[in-house]
């Protein structure tokens, strides 16, 4: 079973300009650009087996900030990676093709600021307050400190 | 295909009636523990040495190392530890009881710690000896 | 998505998804002081049938994926046992085994086979809770009550092995903290068979009880496609038909050795999860007795250094509710690069939000527990009608309340308690907070 997937994998990859790579057993990762992502996952998710999309992480890496949707289907885990620099946080959505995802972009937007273009429930906050201050950044970057928050929100705990 | 009715649990209920209750009368009556039951923490300040391996695995930041004097080693003069416990934030772990080499430390079956006073929660008899 | 601009709500068109109008929505703060992780829905309705729900969460946001870059590896353990209490152990499992992956250390025989039996114990306390809930929910004490006191027998057996009634704090990286108390394979297997014989017998109350069956039989049907797209996990996809089962397709801990089958059910509805529960009950059951009697010897804990070498890795399994999923960066240090960590409740949050269209507002207690959310998160709701343009505000016990004088009207005129119907201010005691005009 694992063999015929990692051919396909391997050949969508390809098509894709990209190359797929084993992390360990059951493990692979695919490295893709913002442009060929969501052909690519158009391709896994109706060609190939894969269909559950277990969540999507966000990454803060220097520069950029990665995007890891993961995809799992019988002992064999799919880590698709995508970048999108820090300058301009935008991305496309992927609603279409899995519905499942809105919330989980929903949460990435909250929590690192990139805004999924194509998602209808983007303008609303799910996990952020609502008196959120605007120019507070998002709380996983690497930058925002957890002290400067609780004091921004009037949450500061009197210590003895 | 059972048929449907209602008051299906009529007769369980009139058996249920002759059993004995299932409540606990505490605190009237003393609450049997099991052995391994994690109460409140104790240590044996005889056994501690200060080697503060408890302070580095707590995860819940319960014990501090106070300086209490010195020592002469050969020709050098070494600083001397001992813990001190803010037990309001212990959670029961077991991680330091699991990583004393000295056996010093223990998790008793005393539950009954609620108090107003946070001051009772400070366990300074390491520093004793 | 209902904008508030002052009194008025605009209309418009996105995406598919219709945006309804109705004046003076009153505004609502589910914060309840009771509960473990509130939620709260807007609901959109036409006199009694639900039209579209709209999801807000983030009441009981901690931080943990924050915290956690900042603690070394085995502290991180013992936070993430505290996101939940039903399901700690399966949360500092995938933890751990997705740390373990970084290494090149393997998990003792003996680990495997005891984390098995503290999982399957926490899956029966889960679902025994679970129905208990529903009983409350629809009315039906009797059962609560008697639920709720054979999960005692559960938890008398964790605190006899673990030390503690919820948080069993057994976990460590490559392997368990205690070791199986010397005598206790008799009483446990002796237990399992009580507990099956109890499961049998709610089986049949749920099949023959007139209370259970009209509240449950056909409510909160959804399709096997739907269920599949919207990526539902746990016993949200077994109930329509899917095959989805994280200890069958990808086995973890001792799961490959000890032989169990996956229960499905094809009807779709809240009764069809009422017996898949209860099923999967005697399942767990069968397999702690069987894994009771084989436990192997050897070691049970092997300690490895506090540096994790760097990498990713993923591990997921098989929690009471659905999947839960870790995924672990490492650069090689004391601490954490990044820990994501998704429960199930949230990726049934979409399946739920779809079964609720097309409901009535009696039934939205019945829906909204079978998906098995943390505890009661539905505690306070707010209602639009849009056809009579009326507005009110409900607490969860006035909620049940309406359920059970809409089903049973008789049996509610001789309760003495608050009645709630569509429109009337509610103005007893038991609301906790009083809305002030927006």
């Amino acid at each position: 079973m694992s063999e015929v997937l990692l051919q396909q994998i391997e050949k969508l990859a390809a098509e894709a300009q990209t190359k797929s790579a084993q992390l360990r057993k059951g493990e692979t990762i695919v490295e893709v650009d913002q442009r060929q992502l969501k052909n690519f996952i158009k391709r896994l998710v109706t060609e190939t087996s894969a269909r559950h999309l277990s969540t999507i992480t966000g990454l803060d890496l220097d520069q950029n900030i990665g995007i890891i949707y993961h995809f799992w289907i019988e002992r064999n885990t799919i880590h698709v990676k995508t970048f999108v620099p820090k300058t301009a946080p935008a991305a496309l959505s992927i609603v279409d093709i899995v519905p499942g995802a809105i919330l989980y972009e929903m949460e990435i937007h909250d929590m690192f600021g990139i805004t999924f273009e194509g998602n209808p429930w983007i303008d609303k906050k799910l996990l952020l307050p609502d008196n959120w201050p605007s120019d507070l950044p998002p709380p996983l970057l690497k930058n925002a400190n957890a002290a400067e928050i609780r004091k921004r929100l009037g949450l500061e705990v009197e210590k003895k | 295909m059972p048929r449907r009715r209602a008051g299906a649990v009529i007769p369980e209920m009139f058996r249920q009636m002759l059993e004995k209750p299932s409540t606990q009368a505490y605190p009237y009556k003393q609450v049997k523990l099991p052995e391994r039951f994690r109460g409140k923490l104790d240590i044996d300040p005889e056994r501690c040495t200060g080697c503060a391996v408890c302070s580095l695995v707590c995860p819940a930041s319960v014990i501090t190392m106070v300086d209490t004097g010195t020592r002469i080693v050969g020709d050098r003069e070494l600083k001397v530890r001992r813990p001190v416990f803010d037990l309001s934030t212990c959670i029961f772990c077991g991680e330091c009881v699991d990583n004393c080499a000295f056996k010093a430390l223990e998790l008793t079956k005393q539950f009954e710690i609620a108090t107003p006073n946070k001051s009772d929660l400070f366990m300074n008899k390491a520093l004793s000896k | 998505m209902i904008e508030q601009t002052g009194n008025a709500v605009r209309k418009e068109e996105s995406a598919g998804l219709m945006k309804y109008s109705a004046e003076n929505l009153v505004p609502f703060g589910p914060i309840h002081p009771a509960l473990k992780e509130p939620e709260y829905f807007k609901l959109v309705l036409e006199g009694e049938r639900i039209v579209e729900v709209i999801p807000r969460i983030g009441y009981v946001h901690r931080g943990l994926e924050k915290t956690a870059e900042s603690r070394p590896w085995v502290q991180n353990m013992y936070m993430f046992e505290r996101t939940c209490g039903i399901c700690s152990f399966v949360h500092s499992l995938t933890y751990g085994q997705a740390v373990e992956g970084l290494t090149i250390y393997e998990i003792p025989r003996r680990a495997k086979f005891i984390r098995t039996i503290i999982a399957e114990l926490e899956r029966i306390h889960s679902h025994l809770l679970w129905v208990g809930l529903m009983g409350h929910w629809t009315g039906f004490e009797t059962l609560f009550m008697w639920v709720w006191r054979d999960r005692e027998v559960v938890l008398d057996l964790v605190e006899a092995i673990s030390g503690n009634r919820v948080h069993k704090s057994m976990n460590a990286f490559c392997g368990v903290r205690r070791d199986m108390p010397e005598g206790m394979e008799d009483r446990i297997v002796e237990r399992m068979k009580f507990l099956v014989d109890r499961a049998n017998y709610y089986k049949q109350i749920v099949d023959t009880e007139e209370t259970m069956l009209e509240r449950t039989e056909g409510v909160g049907r959804i399709s096997p496609d739907t269920a599949e797209k919207l990526c539902a996990v746990g016993p949200m996809a077994r109930y329509v038909g899917l095959k989805h089962d994280i200890r069958l397709n990808d086995p973890y801990a001792a799961y490959e050795e000890v032989p169990f089958d996956i229960v499905t059910r094809k009807e779709g509805d809240a009764h069809a999860l009422l017996k898949l529960r209860l099923d999967e009950l005697i399942v767990s059951a069968n397999m702690i007795s069987y894994a009771v009697k084989h436990l192997p010897s050897g070691p049970i804990r092997i300690k490895i250094p506090p540096i994790i070498p760097a990498g990713e890795h993923s591990s997921h399994s098989e929690a009471p509710r659905g999947e839960i999923f870790y995924y672990v960066k490492s650069s090689g240090g004391r601490t954490p690069d990044r820990v994501k960590s998704r429960q199930p409740t949230l990726a049934n949050l979409p399946t739920a939000l779809e079964m609720l269209k097309g409901q009535t507002l009696a039934d939205i207690p019945v829906v909204l527990t079978a998906i098995d959310p943390c505890f009661g998160c539905m505690d306070r709701m707010s209602f639009v009608d849009i056809e009579s343009n009326k507005k009110w505000t409900w607490s969860g016990e006035q909620l049940r309340q309406y359920g059970i004088s809409k089903y049973f009207p008789e049996r509610s005129k001789k309760q003495a308690r608050t009645h709630s119907q569509p429109g009337q201010e509610v103005t007893s005691t038991k609301l906790c907070y009083k809305e002030e005009g927006f």
